[in-house]
Parts: C-alpha cells; structure tokens; sequence
C-alpha cells in the first residue's frame, strides 16, 4: 500500500489520476473507521493520499452573489470568519468538540457521506455547489446529486472536493436543531435546519432540511416552491398538508443511539415548530 | 515508512514510520512523550489531544501523514512556559485535578482557548472544553482554575 | 502561639503537580526493556461450549496462554468464587476471554489473535430474571400484621439501567519477574484482592507476589475486583513466558467486558393506615448479575438494606436476588446497589403521596427518620441526624417550594425534583471485624520523617493529600514532613480495599490512632513504628444469617435538588441547576470533598437521564465513548454544594465516609423533576427523550 503526501493540489491530483488513492483531508472519520490497536498502523486497505498540509485548499472568499470555501477550510476556521452564514455557524459549533472541529472539513463530510452528518445538512439547505477535480477535468454538481446513499457519493477515484460555493441568501429567520445523545461530542440522532425569508408578510424563501432519518438528507424542494409566494398564515394553516408531504421520506431506523419512532415523531415536531414559529424573531 | 519533519516543542524533529501511524502513537511510543494519554482512540475524550499552531487537535485521530511541516506543541514543551504556571497554579488552586488523567488534555484545551480569547466567559470555558471528557469532577472547579488564569494571567494571552 | 487551624481547611493536593505536567506515570506510559504485549481472544457468542481450537502457525517468540497453563485453580478469587481465570469448556458471556497471544510486536499479536479459530456448541442464553444466584431475605417487625390492618396498599414497580463507569483511563497491568516471583503494576483500587487473587491462583506464598499500584486515571468501583481477573490472567503469562508483560485494555473492549452497574427491576408495595402513614412495606428486588456473581451478592445485600432509604417504616419484608445471565458480569460502581434501590424509594415514597393526595414533600416529612429510630435491619440510628436542617438549607438556597408551585403549571415543561438519602458507611456489618481486619502502619525513621503505609489508593479523591494532613496535624508537623506513597504490597500491610466509602473513616480513623500512639511516644531521632488494627466498636451488633442489627457503624447523609426544563420539540432535557447539602461529619479538606460533590453528583443525575447501555442478545449496543453518552462540559448544570459538619465520634476529627453518598441521590433528583415537568410518573431510568416522549404518550 502506498502512503503519499503530495506537495501541492496539482501533484495530489496527479496520483488520484491513478485511480487507486482514497483522500485524507482531516482524518476523523477515516481513523475512527479503519482503527487498529494502539500503537499499530491505522488499517487502510488502499493507497492513502494525505492532503492535510495543502494550505491552498483552505480559503473563504466573498465573491459577491456567492461565498466560495476551500475544501480543506476547517469548522474552526469557518466558525470565525464574518461572511459564513450565521445558520451554518450554528450547526459547526455543535458539531464534536473544538479539536475535532481544527481538523474537520465540509469537504470531508461530504466525502464521508454519513446520513447523520451536520455540515452536509447545512450544505443542502444552503444549496451548495460543489467543484469537484480531476487531473485536466472540473465538473460543478449540487450537493444533492453528489451524495447518494450511506458513505456513497458520486466522486470517482480519480476526483476530490476542490472547493464548496454557497450561494448568498438573505434569511428573515434561520434555525438549526440538532438532537444529540449529548450537548457536545454527540452523533445526531435527528437534525433540523430551516431558512425562511419573509416580506411584507409574504413567504419569499423557504427552506428545511432534515438530517438522519433517510438514506440522504432530505430537502424537498418542491413542497417548498409549492408555498413560496404565500401568506404566512396561509402556509401556517396547511402544516397538516405540508407534514404529509414529508411522510414518505422521513424513514428513520433503530440504532444504538435511539430509535425510529422518537426519530420520526421528532423530525415533524422540528417542522412544525419551524412553520408555525417562522415569522417570529428569536 | 516515511520521512516526516514538524517542529515538535521548538525543534525540528525527522521521523522515520508509517505515514498511517497515529501521531499519538508516535508521541508516546517513539519519542517517548507520555504526557498525551490515550483514554478512547477516538477523538471523543480529548485526553490526546496536542496543540498544532496553537490550536487543540487530538492526536488519537492524526496520521503521521497530516503532521508534516506542523508546529506541535505537547504537555511536554508547555509546561516550559509562563502560561502553563499561571494555569497549573489556578488548577491546583481550585482544586481541579483529581485523578488527572484529563489534566493535560483540559490543560492543552485551556491554552488553544485562552490564546484565541484571553477573556472567556462561562460558556465560552463550556464550549472549549466540549471535547475534554472529565468522569472526577463535574467539570465544576475546571470551569474555576480557567477563569482564575484568564485573571491572573493578565496580559500573558 | 499560633492558632491550629480548622482540619477542614483546604489545602494544596500533594499529587496535583505530577499529573499536570503530564509526569505521573499511569500504567500504560510505563516502559520495561524487552517486555512483550499481551492480547486476549474472547468469546463472540453468549453461551456455549467449546469443542476445538485451531491456533495459526505461532513464530518464535509468540505464545498463547490459557486455562492449561494455570498452576493452581482457574478461579479468580474474589467474594464469590465462580469466575475463572481463562474460560476453559464453557463460555457465558460475549467476550469472556479464552486466551491470550504474548508477543514482541503489536501487529503479529493482533493478526495471531485474530486468527486463532475456535468452534463452538452453541446452547441457549439466558437474559432474563429467571436463574437466580444469590437470594437474600431480612425482615423487621411483623408486615403480614401490617398488610391485614391496612386502610389501603399501593404498589409500583421500578427499573434502572446499566451504568459503565467510563474511567478515563483504561484498565491495564505492566508485570514482570522479580526476585522469582511475579511483581504487578496497575491501575487498581485493592491492592491486596489482586495479591490474595493471584496467589490463589498460582498457588504462590505471599513473598512471591508485589503488587504496585500505579496512578489511576479513574476508577469508581470499575476497578475494585474486576483487576484481579487480569492480574491473574497475567500473572499466569508471566509463569509460562518468564519476560515482561504490558497488557493494556483498549476502550472497546474495557466498555464491553469489564464490570457495570447491575440493572434492577424493583418492585415496592406499601401499605397505609387510615391516617395515610406507611404502617408496612414489602420490597422485592432482582439485580442482572450478569455471568458470573463475583461480588454481586455483597451489592445485592447494600441495595437491600437501603430500602427504606432515609424513612422509618416499622414492617418490612425484603428479598432480593442477582440473576445470573449470559451478559458480562456487574460489579462494583459507586453506590454499590444503594443508587438502584434508593432511586426506587424516592420515587416510590412521591408516587404513593400523588395517589393518596398529599404533598410529598409533606408526606415524606412525616416518615423521615429521626435519631433513636430503628433502621431497616432493626439496628438503631444512634447518632445525631440533622437531616431537617438540610433540608431547610436545600429548600432556601434553591427556593424549591416557589419553584415547585410554579412548576406544576404544566405549561412551563420546567420541573424541580428534591431527593434525601443516607449512605452507611464501610463494610456491611461485621466485614470490618471479620473479613478486612484492616491494618495500618506508621513508620518514623531516623530523621523524623513519617511515612504512612496504608494499602489505600488514591484514584483522584485524594487520600494522598488528606491521609498526609491527618497525620501531620495530629503530630503537629509540617505536611511535608509526612510522606505517603502509591501502595506497594512489599511495604504496607492489607489495610482493606479503597470501597465502601471506608478510607478516610475506616482506615483514616486508624492512622489518627497511630499518630496520636506515635505522638504520645514520639522519640527524637529514632526509628519508631506504629501498627494498629481495625478494632469494631462494641455496639455495632450484626447477624449476617438474618441481616439483623447495626449494618454499618455510621451513617452519612445527603440532600439533591435538581432542576430542568424539557423540550416540548425534541424531548430532551436540559439540567439547569442542581444543589446538594452533604453531612459526613467532618470533611478532612473541604475543597477535596466538594470536589467529590461535583462529580458524584455529575454521574449521579447522568445515571438517571443520559447514560444509556443496553444489549442485543448479550451484545452490548454501546461500546465506545461515543456511543456511551457521559456528560460534557456543556450538559453540566450549575452546581451549588454545602456542607454541613456533625462530627462522629469514632471518625478521625469526626469524618465519615463521602465517596459514594454523592451519586446515589442524583438519579431521583432528577427524575422527579423530569417527572414535574412532564406530569407523568417516572417509574425507569435513564429517563431518556426517547423515553420521555413515550411517557407523554401514554404514561
């Protein structure tokens, strides 16, 4: 097996041209997976690129209508930086504990694809684009249709996350839930994120997306359109419908850290606290 | 195997294993730095945890491979500053170790804190210490000994 | 002249310095040149019977140790004797070891390991309360008599989960051979169990075994018995490869196959006379003892006798039983049986005040036990109980009545829970006198520094300091004058086990004694020493047949607020506050035992709605720290605790013991207030969203 760290992004690219290399940006999902005993080498079965130390994968640039973040832009880093939405923030100061938010990255929670992952949620809900490289290739996809089942993205062998765009919005509210076994250090069991932009009493923008109760985050961008252009109390009064139109994509299971009723009931009481409390400031 | 360089408490150190060696593991085994502990393997108690550019990592979870060109500080390279006193008089002060194993994790938690934000409030201490798992002591006097050195150490942040 | 200061006054830990600095040296930072590193094969099924081993292919140097290897008998001896040292034919648990590989190098002993094949016969397992392994039974005055006569009777059954200790630190041993005999260094909390155990089982004479206990990164019980398994595991590895041995538990496995908390199921029923006051109670108690019993029937016997907790109840009828499972067998942790027992009675003694329309607080008032009052084991409570005054202080300080009235709104989904216990102090009955026959040694060597030789273990609550301050201030030295280092079994003698909330109590009161022996004496310049043995005070009357009589020689008491507020979208709880009033007469150093409050209290209120361990067909579900939910730094309340001194006269400057009374009143606490906040009975813990949100449901 090789182990390579690569000097620059170009060079990374080079040897993920080979098509045997899988990506460690911070590590923290990969070394709790393929964990051995203490002092023995951590078990990878193929090639390791280690990318830690490409610092020119980590900036956050304001480009105006979007925010773009460097694929190895740390939670820490995000945390502090003024023009990251204040709804993401919200969900990456919860996310573990400060150590592992210094090495964590969006890029590899993407990569990692848990149904349970924060950032991801945060992503959907923000609509991110994501760039994605090859040697001598780029292609830009919707977060959406780059995760697609448990630990399975789009992303083949030869590609990794060079960079994330959130494109900006103005929200009139935004809030991000997250039910943990724990305040800190705690894998979601259910997670809630909404944004709604609201105007002269009309719902301009509305957005929600629920984390770790299907295979994939779900963010149904249809039930959304269906009431954007609404009144408040209009949307307000057609929760049963809207709560509904969910049911058949809010799938949770039974694991160690809880099980699928609480999971379920959970997931349409962060809706409906959502819909009913979205023109009210905190 | 590989060749590794980092600065490692001031100095430049070349280590020769595996790039997917836990640097933990190299800490304690190959260069004989016992002070990180090993208390889960896997990020969630934070008794690993060292100081990369200032700032709290756990060790239990870094490849060898991420360190390459870092600056590493350990219990062991901090407990040779003026920082580090101010902090171990407060936590003796207040009576925040008991077992210790924690210690030097909270301790290393306390510096990456302090060092971004000398003047903490409670919640602000709460949520630097998220990661740090302690099963002695509430937490309580911890919460204590890290305001006691924000005060005390006036100036040194 | 100068004044003497207050004992209580603190001061400075000795010990702290050492594990800042990351310096201590906890077993696993321990190096010996050309020791080999031990790991063990388990068991991955819950009951069966082994039929064949295959080993791989082992290289020079590498060996596997198992029960053919023992020299004397493959049992861990312990309290009960029924745990073997290496599963021999039969299995009982999933991950019950079976041998161990010893090697050089870590990745060889893994790979061997995980390609030693065993077939196995499977038979059925047990998880239910069907196998009982230890039955107890005591009784007090006539309950038959009481149940006739009785105006109405009420009954409730309860259930507590498992608790994992989750010391940081792992478990572990580094041994080698020294002089010809096997010298263990680990993370333990007796000493002398791991001694007497080993020598057991390898058939050894005392002067052929050292057992040294390294800084312990933690420990709550978890590392009371259960060491001795490995120690004898190890000591057997020592025999057969003769080089020295690190063996080191990773987390995973240390969660999945050391000692818990016993879950229980407890059912209470209760009689009342017209008057509404409890004339009767009949107990009935059945603790998961796992594989094997081990001490269980000691936990069994405390859990029992807590029953009536802090109430005087004249008629009682209480059993008790430890199933035996096919799950890893329960041991110690903090409380003993008393948190699963007391956490039944506080809930019990609020549920029959709810039912029958009274407030609790003034229900249980009425029944709260006073000095002179016969205890549950119709011993007496001798010494002055100023339980009344902490609950005066709890109510003040957290304004618990206003908030209990506004809470009742059940709009708030804020609730307030307040819980009284007692916790006795010591070994049950005569295992003082008869069983630990705890001795204490006090040397004076020629340039009049003390060295104090106890086998006491200092895990974090501090005896390394205030067993220093005890002696010195009763020597009138400096501390520093006084030394006491980590037990070595080469130089102290049994002083017992650090359990029980003994240490300061028990083995404190006999260095006071020694001190003040070695004061009265006190030859300048000379080698002296003293040695004193447990002596039991003579109205202490106990029949261990019966379970009639003085169960322990003191009591400590303890007060627990706890507020919250509930979710009304997610169901989780957010503890706010809590509060503690604490008496264990007489604090040796007032911040050492706050800090005991803080953490006690910590695991205490976790245990009764955050920590959740439940196992699939004797798999444990939860197995790491993140799945095994401890608190954060960010899900502690803000906490408040007092003191308040009633020196027992027995106790050196009048201590009792604290160790244990901080946790054993959380788990009520706070599930009286979830209780509150949600305006349905609470009747299990952890009482988990999850749990929570079925409660609303259909409680």
């Amino acid at each position: 097996m090789k182990h390579v760290i690569p000097k620059t992004y170009k060079e990374a690219l080079e040897h993920l041209s080979e098509g045997t290399y899988k990506v460690l940006a911070g590590g923290t999902d990969l070394m709790v997976k393929n964990r051995s005993w203490s002092e023995t080498p951590a078990r990878f079965k193929q090639d390791m690129l280690y990318i830690h130390n490409l610092d020119e994968l980590r900036y956050v640039e304001d480009k105006g209508d979007h925010l773009t973040i460097g694929a190895l832009t740390d939670y820490e880093t995000l945390l502090r930086h003024e023009a990251v939405p204040k709804v993401l923030k919200d969900c990456l100061i919860e996310i573990a504990g400060p150590a592992i938010r210094k090495v964590g990255t969006l890029a590899g929670n993407i990569g990692n694809a848990s149904p349970a992952a924060d950032g991801v949620l945060l992503l959907y809900l923000l609509d991110a684009q994501l760039v994605i490289e090859r040697k001598g290739a780029r292609r830009e996809a919707l977060i959406d249709d780059v995760i697609t089942g448990p630990g399975k993205t789009t992303l083949s062998n030869e590609e990794m996350i060079k960079e994330i765009r959130l494109p900006k919005s103005t929200f009139t509210k935004t809030q991000f839930l997250k039910v943990g076994g724990r305040k800190a250090d705690a894998i979601s069991k259910v997670a809630f994120a909404g944004a709604v932009r609201i105007e002269d009493g009309i719902v301009k923008d509305l957005r929600m997306a629920i984390g770790a109760v299907n295979v994939t985050v779900v963010r149904l961008r249809e039930v959304e359109k269906l009431h954007t252009g609404e009144t408040i109390s209009a949307v307000q009064d057609s929760i049963v419908s809207i709560k509904n139109a969910y049911v058949p994509h809010i799938k949770p299971i039974d694991d160690q850290r809880s099980n699928r009723v609480y999971r379920k009931r959970v997931a349409f009481n962060m809706i409906e606290d959502f819909i009913m409390n979205m023109h009210i400031q905190d | 195997m590989a060749k590794v360089t980092f600065t490692l408490n001031g100095e430049s150190i070349t280590v020769d294993e595996p790039l997917n060696m836990r640097f933990l593991d190299i800490l304690r085994m190959k260069l004989g730095l016992t002070g990180s502990k090993e208390g889960c393997g896997e990020g969630e108690c934070g008794a690993c945890a060292v100081l990369i550019d200032g700032q709290l990592v756990n060790s239990c979870l870094l490849p060898l491979g991420s360190v390459e060109g870092r600056n590493v500080m350990t219990i062991e390279g901090y407990r040779k500053t003026k920082r580090y006193k101010i902090l171990e008089d407060a936590f003796i002060e207040e009576g925040a170790v008991q077992c210790g194993i924690c210690t030097p994790g909270m301790v290393m938690a306390s510096e990456s804190l302090l060092n971004q934000n000398p003047k903490p409030s409670e919640k602000e201490i709460r949520i630097a210490l998220a990661g740090n798992l302690c099963r002695c002591t509430g937490y309580e006097m911890i919460f204590k000994a890290v305001k006691r050195a924000a005060k005390e150490g006036e100036g040194l942040w | 002249m100068k004044t003497k200061k207050d004992i209580s006054e603190s001061i400075r830990k000795v010990d702290s310095e050492e594990k800042i600095s990351g310096r201590a040296p906890y077993t696993s930072d321990i190096s010996v040149e050309g020791m080999l590193y031990a790991k063990t094969v388990r068991s991955p099924i819950a009951r069966g019977v082994i039929k064949n081993v295959k080993l791989p292919d082992m290289p020079e140097g590498y060996y596997t140790v198992d029960a053919s290897d023992i020299p004397s008998r493959n049992v861990v001896s312990m309290i009960y004797e029924d745990w073997p040292v290496f599963a021999e034919k039969e299995v009982n648990f999933i991950g019950e070891p079976i041998m161990l590989i010893v090697g050089p190098d870590k990745e060889t002993v893994m790979n061997l390991a995980d390609n030693v094949e065993i077939d196995y016969e499977e038979k059925n397992p047990v998880f239910d309360f069907s196998n009982s392994g230890v039955r107890l039974h005591f009784d007090k005055g006539d309950v038959v008599n009481a149940f006739e006569r009785a105006a109405k009777t009420i009954e409730y059954e309860y259930e507590t989960g498992y608790q994992e200790q989750a010391y940081i630190e792992p478990q572990g041993f580094v041994g080698y051979i020294e002089d010809g005999g096997y010298t263990l260094v680990g993370s333990i909390q007796c000493p002398y169990y791991v001694k007497n155990a080993v020598m057991d089982t390898m058939g050894e004479d005392e002067d052929k075994v050292r057992v040294i206990q390294a800084p312990v990164g933690g420990a709550f019980g978890g590392k009371e018995e259960f060491p001795s398994v490995t120690a004898c595991q190890l000591a057997v590895a020592l025999k057969k490869i003769q080089k020295p041995i690190k063996f080191i538990y990773e987390r995973e496995e240390d969660m999945e196959t050391t000692t818990k908390r016993h879950p229980s199921k407890t059912k209470m029923e209760a009689a009342l006379d017209e008057h509404n006051n409890i004339i009767g109670m009949r107990s009935r108690i059945g603790l998961d003892g796992g594989a094997y019993i081990g001490l269980s029937g000691v936990v069994l016997s405390r859990g029992m006798l807590a029953v009536t907790n802090a109430y005087t109840i004249d008629n009682l009828d209480v059993h008790g039983d430890v199933f035996l499972t096919n799950t890893v067998p329960n041991g110690a942790f903090r409380g003993f049986g008393a948190p699963q027992m007391i956490f039944a009675i506080e809930m019990f003694i609020h549920h029959i005040a709810k039912d029958i329309g009274e407030d609790p607080y003034v229900f249980r008032k009425r029944h709260m036990v006073k000095q002179g009052d016969k205890t549950s084991t119709s011993g007496t409570f001798r010494d002055p109980i100023i339980l009344d005054d902490m609950i005066q202080k709890a109510v003040e300080i957290s304004n618990y009545h206003d908030k209990a009235k506004a809470y009742e709104d059940r709009d708030t989904y804020k609730g307030i829970g307040m819980s009284w216990f007692l916790h006795g102090c010591g070994f049950t009955g005569s295992g003082e006198s008869d069983i630990i026959k705890a001795n204490v040694k006090l040397r004076k060597d020629d340039e009049d520094n003390v060295h104090i030789l106890v086998a006491a273990v200092d895990m974090g609550q501090g005896p390394k300091t205030t067993f220093r301050k005890l002696v010195a201030d009763i020597l009138d030295v400096p501390i520093e004058q006084v030394t006491f280092n980590y037990p070595d079994t080469r130089y102290v003698p049994d002083s017992g086990p650090t359990v029980a909330s003994r240490t300061m109590m028990v083995v404190g009161g006999l260095l006071a004694r020694a001190a003040k022996t070695l004061k009265e004496d006190w030859k300048e310049g000379e080698e002296q020493t003293v040695v004193k043995q447990y002596e039991q005070p003579d109205y202490v009357e106990w029949d261990q047949d019966t379970m009639r009589g003085d169960a322990y020689p003191a009591y400590s008491w303890g007060v627990n607020v706890v507020e919250v507020e509930v979710s009304k979208v997610t169901y989780e709880v957010t503890v706010t506050n809590a509060w503690s009033i604490y008496d264990l007469g007489k604090a040796i150093d007032e911040r050492i035992v706050m800090g005991q409050a803080d953490g006690g209290q910590a695991q205490g209120i976790a245990y009764g709605y955050l920590e959740v361990m439940n196992h699939e067909n004797g798999k444990l579900k939860q197995k790491n720290m993140t799945d095994y939910i401890i608190p954060t730094s960010v899900d502690v309340p803000k906490m408040e605790n007092h003191i308040m001194d009633n020196p027992y006269p027995l106790g050196p400057y009048g201590a009792k013991g604290v160790g244990e009374l901080t946790l054993v009143g959380g788990a009520p606490a706070v599930a009286l207030a979830i209780e509150q906040a949600i305006g349905r009975k609470v009747r299990k813990i952890p009482a988990t969203p999850e749990s929570i949100m079925e409660l609303i449901d259909n409680g």
